[in-house]
């Protein structure tokens, strides 16, 4: 008895929620339909400018109409093929309250873990733990929120869980090749799954999001497979086995071969970014191991500085003190008139 | 004899469809998804399993749903 109220409640629930997704839908009809009206009477708007251009022989402000015109029949043809497509899909039908109940019943007999949850409005199918090509990524939740069920055609009303993730290494989010940040790429099954929740059909869409989990489509992975294990290189973004990736210990992130260096004093690996070109002797170098000469204040390596000096600035130093040098040299005695 | 068929496969269907007597599930299976293997689809009739020799009835509800879809970055 205590079950059959559970299942009434949910099936209620469950019925609701496709009411709001029906309303939802012919909300969106209302506003599209609105839009196409206030495109019109800007269309006449424009009709009786062009009408008063003509007669006054404003020819400028005419070719003006005609400009905006075209700019906004541009606009107006992709508004009415959204709202022709819109009005063009199946009508949503709203099965019975045994229909829900039938459906639910099966789902029992289907899938070893069902849940619902009241509080938070949320059926929920729990997966066996899947294998793709050798790499385990555990179980899923398949959670389907009801209170999200009217926004369906906006948004995925429904999340994948990992329930002991074995996410890609490059990315934490990515918890399955075809699941990112709890949403599942639905490729071939996203037409099929959005009618079966329309119409309530929620046996097939579990169904569906497990088949879509249990296999691998090596064309359009978040993350594919063979890079499960790699890291993200932080720079360039391209994934690198964790034998590959190189750690710059300046900026805490790690990079792949193509995007990182090493300074040639004191050997430790830096990034791009980190990395400094020495302009005297033009390689690259980490931070601490470059000096700003004490004359013109440019960053060079250590070693192609000398006594804080740049090579420049010794040369220029020097030239000055020999200057100053022959400056203060005493000047050779002036030789009387009519002598030498 | 009319029986409601629910095709799952790519776009999705759901409509009455009329049928040949003495039809079995192969038999149908066959008709709608040539070329198909039965292994790649959970086939319900009336939400239940039923052996491929299963004769189908007036107003039955056939559902055959893929098993094996290919998930792909989609852009919404």
């Amino acid at each position: 008895m205590q079950k059959q109220k559970k299942l009434i409640k949910l099936a209620n629930c469950v019925l609701s929620a496709l009411s709001e997704l029906k309303k939802a839908r012919l909300k969106e009809i209302q506003s599209k339909l609105e839009d196409v009206g206030s495109r019109s009477s800007e269309a006449i708007k424009d009709s009786h400018r062009f009408f008063v251009s003509i007669k006054k022989g404003w020819f400028y402000a005419a070719q003006q109409v005609i400009d905006k015109v075209s700019r906004d029949m541009n606009d107006f043809s992709y508004h009415m093929g959204r709202f022709k497509e819109l009005i063009g899909r199946d009508e949503v039908y709203v099965p019975t309250l045994a229909d829900i109940i039938s459906e639910l019943l099966q789902m029992e007999q289907e899938f070893e873990q069902f849940n619902f949850n009241p509080a938070e409005k949320t059926i929920s199918v729990t997966t066996k733990s899947i294998v793709l090509e050798d790499i385990s990524f555990g179980a899923f939740e398949i959670k389907l929120l009801l209170n999200d069920f009217n926004n369906l055609y906006a948004e995925r009303p429904y999340r994948v869980i990992a329930l002991n993730p074995n996410p890609a290494s490059a990315d934490n989010n990515v918890t399955h090749p075809h699941v990112s940040s709890e949403m599942l790429c639905e490729g071939d099954g996203h037409t099929a799954m959005s009618k079966a929740l329309e119409q309530g059909r929620l046996c097939d869409f579990f169904t569906m999001v497990i088949g879509v989990l249990e296999n691998y489509n090596p064309d359009s992975p978040y993350i594919s497979l063979d890079d499960w294990e790699g890291m993200s290189c932080y720079d360039c973004g391209c994934t690198v086995s964790n034998d590959e990736r190189y750690y710059c210990e300046h900026c805490d992130n790690d990079y792949c071969d193509h995007c990182s260096t090493y300074c040639q004093k004191c050997d430790t690996t830096v990034c791009l970014g980190c990395a400094y070109k020495c302009p005297d002797c033009g390689e690259p170098v980490c931070d601490c191991c470059t000096a700003v000469c004490e004359d013109c204040e440019e960053k060079f390596c250590k070693d192609c500085l000398t006594d804080g000096l740049c090579q420049d600035c010794e040369e220029q130093r020097k030239e000055n003190e020999n200057e100053e040098e022959r400056q203060s040299e005493p000047l050779p005695s002036i030789q009387p008139n009519s002598v030498g | 004899m009319r029986i409601l068929y629910i095709n799952n496969d790519g776009a999705g269907f759901a409509d009455y469809l009329e049928i040949a007597e003495n039809t079995t599930v192969e038999q149908f299976f066959k008709i709608k998804m040539s070329g198909a293997q039965t292994s790649d689809y959970l086939i319900r009739v009336n939400r239940q399993p039923v052996p491929k020799d299963y004769v189908l009835q007036e107003n039955d509800r056939v559902t055959i749903t893929p098993t094996k879809i290919e998930g792909a970055v989609l852009s919404r």
